[in-house]
């Protein structure tokens, strides 16, 4: 809900809460006041105007340079970069001591940063250094992560995991790069400041950046397959890091975007295992060596990941003691199990049952949504029910256009879904009907009611 | 930390990088072994940085049945190419995964193979003829002049010829010295 209305409809209930008693005589225009400044939007479209003009201005900026730059001698254009890059710092220091203008002054640090990076390009042009071009843009980043360490700048950061992105996608897409790993300690690195800073909106750019590098490396496989079992084991060990962090005070904070982030990629990981061409193979890309046996790589990647998520899981268990471990979690926690224990299956069996691990993949993928929505409703969280949604209608269309199996097979595979779906309904239904009937005679016994 | 000295380390941490990348250039220009390589100059301009030519150069396909060293090489590998002076130009000897061992008035240039070809297509005999050569860039490819400038070293008169004097420093980094046309010197390289 946005403030505005927010507003509107404490406006609307206020009266009914002074009726009831709630609330006292007066107080409901204090409360309108305190959220109505709450919504005060003047300091955010400084910000904005303040980045959008930066951004025009640097661009400005570089198209300035670049157009006379014939004209100059080296010394002026050395200080004319340097010169920029300094005083838009300089400004960035005023405007941000003792708090003058500090949204104006951290869009001075991004124009800084961004002349840091006009600078490297236009540097790398005077002294004709022509060198392994995506190393630019990782310098780039690295200046952007020293910027904002050093000036607490949350845009410098994400103008940081950005570029960071560019250059693991430049490596990627540009180098052949199957799984470019030193992506990662660079992001890790990002984390730190996000964390003692408490930058939400940094984090939610560094969780889009590590799925967006995940994706990159996933592009140039040719056997995808294992990869993708490590990938899901690898979000899943994430969504069961987000869970945990939630249990302690000073994680919780970033706990909701870990734990979706990751849910997201794991059940898009997921998805991509229903797919019975992937567990048999192309017969365009394998030939006659349809489902080519386990790499060893990828092997050792699985069984990494297994026995962290083992670990996660067993750590997350500790958290919740054995009577606060709500049914949902236990439920989870079995199905979690069944998914570990095909992905092992599937690492050693051959062709001839792939079709059947196929099957296997997709039973558990409509368990898995139906579980979401049930954890969903539990936490009262709506992501976890939408994407549920989403992916339970993104998998049924896939098999429904999917031509691998027979019309007739995909008919009794749709039935066979719907009848499990109302029996669960039916279970679930009578399940609530007695846990709500047990919180409401606990209740009473204790005189609530 | 107050602001000011915060400011003042951010700009020292963000010029130092600026200030190597020209300190490394220069140091292969002052102290590396001075090469004339012939080019074949082919690409005009980019949209970004002005004028710009981009250059081949004779050493940067390399026959690896005609020369020394390793001969199995992948898309990407780092290589290291041993250069001697013929009669006028420097040319390729040999090609290696390690730096090798030289012999005097010879130098390896560190370049990184930029695609593997294995067969070749004969337009006499009308087939396809095995072959193993690779494509090699040295950082030494692009070449920035004042913009409007780069037409004529793109593309010279006929009779005209692109020369381009490089060093490479011991550990077989290269920079462009000198642009000669004609054997004339038409750009030269300086630090400021």
């Amino acid at each position: 809900m946005t403030r505005n209305r927010f507003w509107k409809q404490l406006k609307k209930e206020l009266p009914l809460w002074m009726e009831k008693g709630w609330v006292n005589p007066g107080a409901d225009q204090a409360i309108l006041e305190h959220v109505g400044r709450r919504g005060d939007s003047s300091k955010f479209l400084s910000f904005a105007f303040g980045i959008l003009g930066v951004l025009l201005l640097g661009s400005g900026v570089i198209t300035y340079f670049a157009a006379n730059w014939g004209a100059m001698p080296k010394i002026v254009k050395l200080g004319l970069l340097f010169g920029g890059m300094w005083l838009a710092f300089a400004i960035a220091g005023y405007l941000l001591r003792d708090d003058k203008a500090p949204h104006l002054g951290q869009a001075g640090v991004l124009l800084g940063v961004i002349l840091f990076g006009a600078d490297i390009m236009l540097i790398a042009q005077i002294y004709h250094i022509d060198s392994h071009y995506p190393n630019g843009v990782l310098l780039w980043s690295l200046g952007g992560l020293a910027a904002a360490w050093l000036l607490r700048s949350q845009p410098a950061l994400i103008g940081a995991i950005s570029l960071a992105v560019l250059w693991t996608g430049m490596e990627s897409f540009g180098f052949e790069r199957q799984m470019h790993g030193w992506f990662f300690p660079l992001w890790l690195a990002f984390l730190p400041l996000i964390w003692r800073m408490r930058w939400k909106p940094a984090l939610h750019v560094a969780m889009i950046g590590v799925l967006l590098w995940s994706f990159f490396g996933f592009e140039s496989l040719r056997n995808p397959l294992f990869a993708v079992q490590v990938y899901f084991l690898a979000y899943l060990a994430l969504f069961l890091f987000g869970l945990i962090m939630a249990t302690y005070e000073r994680l919780s904070y970033f706990a909701l975007p870990v734990q979706r982030y990751s849910l997201l990629a794991a059940l898009l990981s997921f998805y991509a295992l229903t797919f019975p061409y992937l567990q048999v193979g192309y017969p365009f890309l394998h030939g006659s060596n349809m489902r080519p046996g386990v790499a060893k790589v990828w092997l050792a990647a699985t069984l990494i990941f297994l026995a962290l998520v083992a670990a996660l899981a067993l750590w997350h268990r500790q958290c919740f003691g054995r009577q606060k471990r709500p049914l949902w979690l236990l439920w989870g926690q079995v199905l979690v199990m069944a998914g570990l224990a095909l992905i092992i299956v599937n690492l050693f069996i051959g062709v001839r049952y792939a079709n059947l691990m196929a099957i296997g993949f997709n039973l558990l993928m409509f368990a898995g949504v139906v579980w979401l929505i049930l954890a969903g409703s539990y936490l009262g969280d709506r992501f976890f029910v939408n994407s549920a949604f989403f992916f339970f209608a993104l998998t049924i269309m896939s098999r429904y256009f999917d031509t691998f199996w027979t019309l007739m097979n995909r008919s009794f595979f749709f039935m066979a879904g719907g009848v499990l779906l109302i029996g669960g309904g039916i279970f679930l239904e009578r399940q609530r009907r007695r846990f709500t009937g047990q919180i409401k005679s606990r209740r009473g016994e204790r005189g609530d009611i | 930390m107050k602001i000011a000295a915060r400011i003042v380390i951010t700009c020292i941490v963000l010029t130092l990088p600026l200030v190597g990348m020209i300190v490394r250039k220069q140091w292969t220009l002052e102290t590396g072994t001075a090469v004339l390589l012939e080019t074949q100059p082919v690409d005009p301009r980019s949209l970004f940085r002005g004028d710009y030519v981009r250059l081949n150069y004779m050493i940067s396909d390399l026959d690896l049945e005609k020369l020394g060293g390793d001969d199995k090489f992948d898309r990407f590998d780092d290589v290291y190419v041993a250069l001697a002076k013929a009669e006028h130009y420097w040319e390729a000897i040999g090609v290696y995964h390690q730096q090798p061992q030289l012999a005097g008035q010879q130098v390896a240039l560190k370049g990184k193979v930029k695609y593997v070809q294995t067969s070749r297509w004969n337009p006499e005999t009308k087939k396809s003829e095995p072959v193993k050569s690779i494509h090699v860039t040295y950082g030494i490819e692009n070449y920035f002049v004042p913009e409007g400038e780069g037409r004529e070293l793109e593309r010279p008169p006929a009779g005209s010829k692109v020369e381009m004097l490089i060093t490479v420093d011991r550990f077989g980094q290269a920079g462009i010295k000198a642009v000669l046309v004609n054997g004339v010197e038409r750009y030269r390289e300086k630090l400021l």
